[in-house]
């Protein structure tokens, strides 16, 4: 008999491909908007990602780690200072002006890295290498900024090209590869002293201080020591990480107008997929009728019922999951716009579009269950 | 199950369906209609039994009871000794589906489905294998007259046609009661004919019933049979059929 339900389905052409194309919609709009708007959230960890540091030190009224409030040069001693910290060094994160060939300006993100270890130091150098960042006005640029800064110039900016960083000479000597990052804008890394001598004059210059703890202590130790003895905030580059995406919830409204997107993809599949399956139904009421006159029981017309809506909803889904990885990995492959899968997204989907059918499934059951097997002899 | 041994004095055959004193009343208050006022009829296996009586009479409803497909106010029916009024819904439910074939007036074919397939639901329902079930109605379909249009869907098939899988479906798994609600009233004259020769022929088989609930005079002398329905009552039985017979014209 569950044959002969899909097949009173899959034959019924109109109403099948309807339901179909709605829940498809509703997993791709679900799913697509969920991955965009994961891919922001991943960008706006950018720089954790690009410069790695098992604890970052910063203001006490940092929250995330988009924002910067200077810390003083002597922090960084202090920090050093603190029993269980192994290493702890400076760096420059700011956003300043490239000037282009043509004149035009664009904005960069500026890192400065601890001239001796370097540490935050980009993990993947395309050409070039990072210790020539120690010669004179030396930097290296990530591949975004080959195609942002290569305006006006008859081939593409590389390794020996100069361009202007605020007005002050930068001569490239290395191109890395970055992870996108919330602001979008290129990474530009150079020594902390040499990012200094870019960036604008003011009375404190340190955005963070990156620390590793010695041997054998606990992060989690480290880091309260730290806090306790410096009154500064010392992050896991996890905690960091969940605080910058709980900021971004809180203060902005990026998460509540995906969520009125995801909301409305379910309300779509609901209203769709609901309504042309019990549309369905009814249409077939006679034959349901005359199955229950043959001596099918609820029992069965019920789980038929449910294969149905089940079997078309992970149809559906399935369809709508394989569009949303094929527009997720041409996103991906732009790096434009923000795009990221991560399993609960494909899962939670799943499970919405299962609430849609068992919505719809549950109309459908109540309507067949009040059938009386008589009505196959009314007209 | 008690009068399984019920057999009907002096015919020499067993009594297939005993209606007693059946009332059915629909909806309540001012709006109730009483549609069977106590009913007292019998069916003997072996016979083709119809119905007959005026629009509104309630002929429908009484097939539905006898059919078990419609609850009943008071009163007793008893199907091939097993007594409906004494069951749960599911255990009717699960009788109808072993023992009750159908035929309805709209033949209530699933449009989506092959003849084969259509056919093969009532053995489905009972549990029957896939593959067994469909060679099965392929055979049923053949004696209906339906030789290699298994494959065919109901709208490629004629009315005539249709109703023939209809009857296949309803015999597939042989039940012993057979219940057709107005089964030609949607045929034209040449193919009601040949339905009611094979409904005739079917309720010859031993052990067999069919009730045929229809105004259509001209398929009155297929009747061993007649019961003559009145205002929610069975008013007469006729043992022969002459004096419909100039009906058929
Ligand atoms: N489901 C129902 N609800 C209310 N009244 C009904 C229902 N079914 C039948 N009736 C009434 O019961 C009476 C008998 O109907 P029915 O058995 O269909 O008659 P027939 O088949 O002889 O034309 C009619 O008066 C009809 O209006
Ligand atoms: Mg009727």
């Amino acid at each position: 008999m569950y044959r002969i339900a899909l097949k009173m389905l899959f034959a019924d052409r109109g109403k099948y491909v309807m339901l179909l194309s709605g829940l498809t919609f509703a997993t791709l709009l679900m799913t697509q908007q969920a991955g965009v708007f994961a891919g922001i959230l991943e960008w706006t960890k950018g720089n954790l990602k690009n410069m790695r540091a098992p604890l970052w030190v910063v203001d006490p009224k940092v929250e995330q780690v988009n924002e910067v409030k200077a810390l003083r040069d002597t922090d960084v001693s202090r920090v050093r200072s603190v029993p269980g910290v192994g290493w702890a060094v400076p760096m420059y994160w700011g956003i300043l002006q490239a000037r282009l060939a043509d004149g035009t300006f664009k904005p960069v993100q500026l890192v400065g890295l601890d001239n001796a270890t370097m540490v935050g130091r980009p993990a993947r150098m395309v050409a070039g290498r990072i210790e020539d960042l120690r010669l004179p006005n030396a930097v290296v640029i990530d591949e975004l900024a080959i195609q942002r800064l290569s305006r006006g110039r008859p081939r593409p900016i590389g390794v020996g090209d100069l361009f202007e960083i605020n007005d002050r000479e930068a001569r490239i000597v290395g191109v890395c590869r970055t992870e996108m990052s919330f602001f979008g804008y290129p990474y530009i890394f150079a020594t902390y002293d040499q990012a200094l001598q870019f960036a604008p004059r003011v009375r404190k210059m340190l955005s963070y201080i990156l620390v590793s703890p010695a041997e054998g202590v606990p992060l989690a130790t480290v880091a309260a020591r730290i806090e306790k003895e410096t009154g500064l905030r010392a992050y896991t580059e996890e905690d960091f990480g969940v605080s910058t995406v709980r900021w971004f919830f809180r203060n902005t409204g990026i998460p509540t107008s995906f969520g009125m997107t995801i909301l409305l993809g379910f309300i779509v599949g609901v209203a769709v997929a609901g309504q042309t399956f019990y549309a369905f139904i009814l249409e077939n009421l006679r034959h349901f009728g005359a199955l229950k006159a043959m001596g099918a029981g609820d029992g069965l017309l019920t789980r038929m019922v449910v294969l149905q809506a089940f079997a078309v909803g992970l149809i559906g889904y399935g369809i709508g999951l394989g569009v949303t990885v094929l527009i997720g990995s041409l996103f991906l492959k732009k790096g434009m716009p923000p795009f990221s899968m991560p399993w609960f997204i494909p899962v939670g989907t799943l499970a919405a579009i299962l609430v849609i059918c068992a919505i719809a499934a549950a109309f459908g059951i109540r309507r067949i269950r009040q059938l009386e097997p008589a009505i196959v002899f009314r007209g | 199950m008690r009068g399984a041994a019920a057999i009907g004095p002096g015919t020499g055959t067993g009594t297939a369906v005993r209606v007693e004193r059946v009332s059915k009343v629909f909806g309540r208050g001012e709006a109730a209609v009483q549609a069977l006022k106590g009913v007292d009829f019998e069916a003997r296996q072996g016979e083709l039994l119809m119905i007959v009586g005026p629009s509104g009479c309630g002929k429908t409803t009484l097939l539905s009871v006898i059919a078990g497909t419609l609850e009943f106010n008071d009163g007793n029916v008893t199907v091939f000794g097993a007594g409906l009024h004494g069951m749960t819904r599911s255990e009717v439910t699960a009788f109808r589906g072993r023992h009750i074939g159908f035929i309805f007036q709209s033949f209530n074919l699933v449009p989506t489905l092959s003849a084969v397939e259509n056919v093969s639901i009532p053995l489905l329902i009972n549990g029957v294998a896939r593959r067994e079930a469909e060679a099965r109605s392929r055979a049923m379909l053949e004696k209906v007259g339906l030789v290699g249009r298994g494959g065919d869907t109901p709208l490629q098939l004629s009315g005539g046609q249709q109703q023939r899988v209809a009857i296949a479906r309803a015999l597939v798994h042989e039940p012993s009661l057979v219940i057709c609600d107005e089964p030609t009233s949607a045929l034209d004259r040449e193919n009601g004919r040949r339905v009611m020769e094979l409904m005739h022929e079917v309720a010859r088989a031993p052990g067999r019933c069919v009730i045929v609930v229809t105004h259509d005079s001209r398929i009155f002398r297929f009747a061993d049979r007649m019961a003559e329905m009145d205002d929610g009552r069975v008013a007469r039985v006729h043992e022969t059929h002459e004096t419909y017979e100039a009906g058929d014209h």
